[in-house]
């Protein structure tokens, strides 16, 4: 192996070699089932499930493992500032040409070869025209895109994604609109053929920026708030207790990211009410948005806080530093828990503040007035408020339990769980679409589920408590909660789904729904397993 | 002259009972990683007051034998006890009364010099706010200045302070000195003769440096592949291995008892 091209390529074979073995596998089966046991023109619908579950799917989650691999997604961070180019091979005596070329030109031929393999083996004749090149072409363009925009260092932490989405999202609608107004393959590949070389102009200047260091730092904009602080008496009494000491640790480190998001992606939503012109539901699906933002941020933030070792970027253990923190592992959690729950509030306070502003200035505040009071006339003031109320507390509890929920995966440490859990988590948001197309389309299907509503829920139930019991066992006998930790946390769930059921009940006070429905609902509702999982997560990382 | 035979004997009773008293005990400890064995059925232990010096080549297995003592590795078949308790069951009262110093200095970089000082007493209920103060004076490290912005010596001293300024009953060293200077590790040597100082306090100190370890130490425990070669008082040591009216060096005895045996394995 005497050349940089080969060894670089070498190492994307070496390193996937059991996921490229896979691809190549289905492509064969696809093939088989092509040549060998389909009849020769035989129509398969573009639309069926069939196609969903046989193209659709694997075909989607290969992309998505093709701009994993060849952006260097596996061992990067992505919500990390600095870029995600393996720092390692900045010191290699090669040009930023070769740097960038190489990684970029294995990806893009890699999709390219993955869509006329598709198209050729797995895309059978459906009756309908699927062009050639423009869909191999914009694959190659999202993957180098890809590419540029996480090996691009940012002043942020998590800013990455959001350029990353936006920008990605930009190029689909194009592509979409394109479509949509019937672009013939000329047009396309004028659109898309500047793309790849564009990528890669980016991303030389990402990674030439990133390997002599040159990472920007935004933070500048809390250090400034640091200095307004500084003129402020500095704290100097002690903390009053180590469980507070740690819960402003993990403000310090974590806390602020996602009102600091929340706030810099509100900016722009709010500021479309201005283009809103009194349409009505324009206003609301901006008012929906801004609603979302903070459960949608926190989920993205939330892997940052369940990282035990955010600052580097494929450590999974816990650093000495924390870990010979004279805490026991609940307690660590319990200021994680903690912190999240001043994150929640902050970057709710910023939405609760910033929105009524944005609907007064733009004039826009009468249209969401005048369906309050439609709500309020149709279901009485106490509901309507109730009502009101009850969402916005089920998005803020939301947005806590984002944050939360992936603390029991990413705790553990273990590489193997961690990207298996992501790797399921994307098969099922694969999977979902077909399975809820498939529902929706078959009226026998939703009769079933209707009927078996109480019997799966029922199930879940059980599964969740088992879990529980299980893991508190597990947290008894290793005396990572004691006794009354456990009995008092116990009781606070009980009281929270007490109270959860009480609401439903009073909302939903129809005949039609059971209320042992409500009660179960309001179980699954209440975070209980997950948590509790979280310490015994912590403890296996920590002491391993 | 009689009075102070009588003293004398005191101090040597006075020592006898202290000494004699285990700090750390470690118990046929085995530990691997894959096909390796960082640890094999070691036994060992660390009597109070006493200096040890814990030697051996890069990936010998003494930084996995020091992560089992502070319980950030569980014992997979023997036993470790740190002040009589399991540090991985008990890591509160454990990890409370031990002052660490660890090989990667991964103190939070965002954090200013006095807001570490300030967070880090949180946790120790013996924080002596004078000592750290002077130490911190003694270490010339600005208050306001961020961690990520001192330099390597200045992190080394940073956490040295964060390590010492609770008057821990054990300090442990991993490397403390590699890769720094010497001013530097004046001032870690330093830190240990006045740990040895407070009486009954015991300092456990893990180099490859071994002038170093041969200035301060009054206990050295050589380990390689694993296993403990040799654990003894270091006057004794010298004394065995005289040859011809000649005291060697600790350098000298460790090329002697561990020379080509020390086969690396790779600490985690």
């Amino acid at each position: 192996m005497r050349s940089p091209a080969l060894a670089i390529g070498w190492e994307f074979r070496r390193r996937h070699r059991w996921g490229l073995i896979a691809v190549a596998g289905y492509l064969f089966v696809v093939a088989t089932i092509r040549f060998l046991i389909l009849e020769p023109g035989e129509p398969v619908l573009v639309d069926s499930i069939r196609f969903a579950a046989v193209v659709s799917v694997p075909l989607t989650t290969t992309f998505v493992y093709l701009l994993a691999v060849f952006s260097f997604g596996f061992a990067g961070d992505l919500a990390a500032r600095h870029s995600m180019y393996p720092a390692r091979m900045f010191t290699l005596p090669v040009t930023n040409a070769a740097l960038v070329g190489w990684p970029m030109l294995y990806g893009t031929a890699a999709m390219a070869i993955l869509w006329l393999a598709a198209r050729l083996f797995a895309v059978w004749p459906s009756g309908i025209e699927i062009p050639l090149i423009w869909p191999a072409l914009l694959a190659a363009a999202l993957l180098a895109w890809t590419q540029a925009l996480t090996w691009m260092p940012y002043g942020l932490p998590g800013i990455r994604l959001i350029v990353a989405v936006l920008c990605l999202a930009a190029l689909d609608t194009v592509v979409l609109l394109a479509i949509h107004f019937k672009a013939r393959e000329p047009m396309m590949l004028a659109i898309l053929a500047p793309q790849v070389p564009l990528a890669y102009l980016v991303a030389r200047f990402a990674v030439a920026r990133a390997r002599r260091g040159d990472v920007p730092d935004w933070r500048g904009l809390s250090a400034r708030s640091g200095e307004i602080a500084d003129l402020l008496p500095r704290p100097r009494d002690h903390f009053s207790s180590p469980g507070r000491a740690q819960v402003w640790f993990e403000w310090r480190r974590h806390g602020r990211s996602l009102p600091a998001l929340v706030g810099l992606v509100l900016l722009f939503e709010l500021a479309l009410l201005w283009l809103a012109n009194d349409a009505t539901a324009f206003v609301f699906e901006i008012l929906f948005l801004a609603l979302i933002t903070p459960p949608f941020m926190a989920a993205f933030t939330g892997w940052t806080v369940s990282k035990p070792n955010p600052n580097v970027s494929d450590s999974y253990g816990v650093p000495p530093f924390i870990a010979t923190r004279p805490l026991t592992s609940a307690e660590l959690i319990v200021a994680k828990l903690k912190m999240a729950i001043w994150s929640t509030l902050a970057a709710w306070l910023l939405v609760f503040v910033t929105t009524p502003l944005a609907l007064a200035w733009s004039g826009t505040w009468s249209v969401l007035m005048e369906r309050a009071q439609r709500l309020n006339d149709a279901i009485g003031t106490t509901r309507a408020v109730a009502f009101v109320l009850l969402i916005l507390v089920g998005f803020i509890v939301s947005t806590w339990k984002q944050l939360v929920q992936s603390l029991h995966i990413g705790l553990t440490g273990r590489e193997w769980l961690i990207k298996g859990s992501v790797l399921l988590t994307l098969t099922f948001l694969i999977l979902l679409g077909p399975i809820v197309e498939w529902i929706i389309d078959s009226p026998g299907v939703q009769r079933a589920l209707w009927n078996a509503l109480p019997l799966i829920l029922a199930g879940l139930v059980g599964l969740k408590m088992s879990a529980a019991a299980w893991i508190a066992t597990r947290l008894d006998r290793h005396r990572l909660l004691g006794d009354r930790a456990l009995v008092v946390g116990a009781a606070c769930w009980c009281a929270a789904v007490l109270a959860l059921y009480g609401v439903l009940v009073w909302f939903f006070s129809t005949p039609f729904v059971a209320r042992y429905l409500l009660a179960l609902i309001a179980i699954l509702a209440v975070p209980l397993a997950r948590l509790l999982a979280a310490p015994l997560a912590l403890a296996w990382n920590r002491h391993r | 002259m009689e009075s102070h035979n009588n003293a004398t004997s005191l101090c040597a009773i006075t020592r006898w009972f202290t000494v004699s008293e285990s700090v750390v005990t470690v118990s046929e400890l085995t530990r691997r990683f894959g096909a390796t064995t960082a640890l094999a059925s070691v036994s060992w232990s660390m009597p109070r007051g006493a200096v040890y010096g814990l030697v051996g080549a890069n990936g010998a297995g003494k930084t996995t034998l020091i992560k089992h003592i502070l319980g950030l590795l569980r014992a997979e078949s023997g036993s470790v006890r740190v002040f009589g308790l399991d540090p991985v069951a008990d890591p509160v009262a454990v990890l409370s009364r031990i002052g660490y110093l660890s090989e990667e200095n991964d103190l939070p970089g965002w954090m200013r010099v006095d807001e570490l000082i300030r967070y880090t007493s949180a946790f120790y209920p013996k924080w002596d706010d004078a000592y750290a103060d002077e130490l911190r004076r003694a270490f010339a490290l600005d208050p306001a200045a961020k961690v990520k912005e001192l330099s390597r010596g200045q992190k080394a001293r940073a956490g040295l302070l964060i390590a010492l300024a609770h008057r821990p009953e054990l300090l442990v060293l991993d490397e403390p000195s590699s890769g720094l200077d010497p001013i530097v590790r004046r001032d870690i040597l330093g830190a240990v003769i006045r740990t040895i100082a407070d009486e009954g306090r015991t300092v456990l100190f893990s180099s490859h440096l071994l002038d170093e370890v041969e200035e301060v130490a009054d206990h050295v425990t050589m380990i390689a592949s694993g296993r403990i070669v040799l654990s003894a008082p270091l006057a004794d040591l010298k004394e065995s291995h005289r040859a011809g009216g000649c005291v060697p060096s600790l350098n000298e005895i460790f090329v002697a008892r561990v020379g080509a045996a020390a086969s690396p394995a790779p600490d985690p």
